[in-house]
């Protein structure tokens, strides 16, 4: 993928996720203290579920360009060896458990997401 | 052309004596705060989601526990409190992209700003938590 959809991805992500968290800041803000039957009304509209669907697809994206930028900053030869050079030899492998370990992480987060807010 | 000018570059980085200045610190405090969301803040949220729809039972002793468990309640506040600080950092960067604030000078203010902004953000949910 090329780098400025990277970029723009990145950016339309976080402004929907910023759309997201004032919706669900102001419903929490205008029902304090929060009732037992308010918030299962809520969050069994169809609005909260459509939304939050798409948040948790949304957010995934959001953190693994994020997290990929990270390790593809940190956690290389050059960076690792000013730590130690032993370690810089495995930068790579480093690296990719790093990846693995992240995205399964995150596949497993949006799985989880979708399977509380639809049963 | 020295010779000599290749031999006096730095070779070993101390992290430690490198001072960045303010509009950095905001960057890489706001990467922290992404990674601290993914890893904590985000699972928080679904075990919070998950036992807050579960039934009213689930419901009661979760917000019975918020209440009373020091340790939890702090926990809680202090991640929103991170993700809210990712937020406004982000924002920051967000109008940068958009060519808002980009010069030296508006950088470090807005740095400034966002640091004070969530401060007071901190001190008022610290504050409705414990007095």
């Amino acid at each position: 993928m090329i780098g400025s959809t990277l970029f723009y991805v990145q950016r339309f992500s976080a402004v929907y996720l910023l759309a997201y968290t004032f919706w669900i800041s102001a419903f929490l803000i205008t029902n304090n203290p929060l009732e037992y039957k308010t918030w299962t009304v809520f969050t069994n509209q169809i609005d909260f579920l459509v939304l939050t669907s798409i948040a948790a697809f949304v957010s995934i994206i959001h953190a693994f360009i994020g997290l990929w930028t990270i390790g593809t900053d940190y956690f290389t030869s050059r960076t690792l060896g000013f730590l130690s050079m032993s370690f810089a030899k495995y930068a790579d492998v480093i690296r990719g458990t790093y990846t693995f370990f992240f995205s399964l992480l995150g596949l497993s987060i949006t799985t989880i997401i979708l399977l509380i807010i639809w049963s | 052309m020295s010779i000599n000018h290749n031999k006096i570059r730095p070779v070993y980085i101390n992290l430690f004596q490198i001072k960045l200045p303010v509009s950095a610190i905001s960057s890489i405090t706001h990467r922290l705060a992404g990674v601290y969301i993914f890893f904590i803040t985000l699972p928080l949220s679904l075990y919070l989601l998950y036992f807050s729809t579960k039934s009213y039972n689930d419901f009661m002793i979760l917000k019975n526990n918020l209440s009373n468990s020091f340790f939890l309640s702090t926990f809680v506040t202090f991640s929103f409190l991170v993700y809210a600080y990712h937020i406004l950092t982000g924002v920051r960067h967000l109008l940068q992209d958009l060519h808002i604030g980009e010069s030296l000078s508006a950088s470090k203010v807005s740095s400034y700003l966002v640091f004070c902004l969530w401060l007071l953000l901190a001190l008022f949910a610290f504050s409705r938590l414990y007095l």
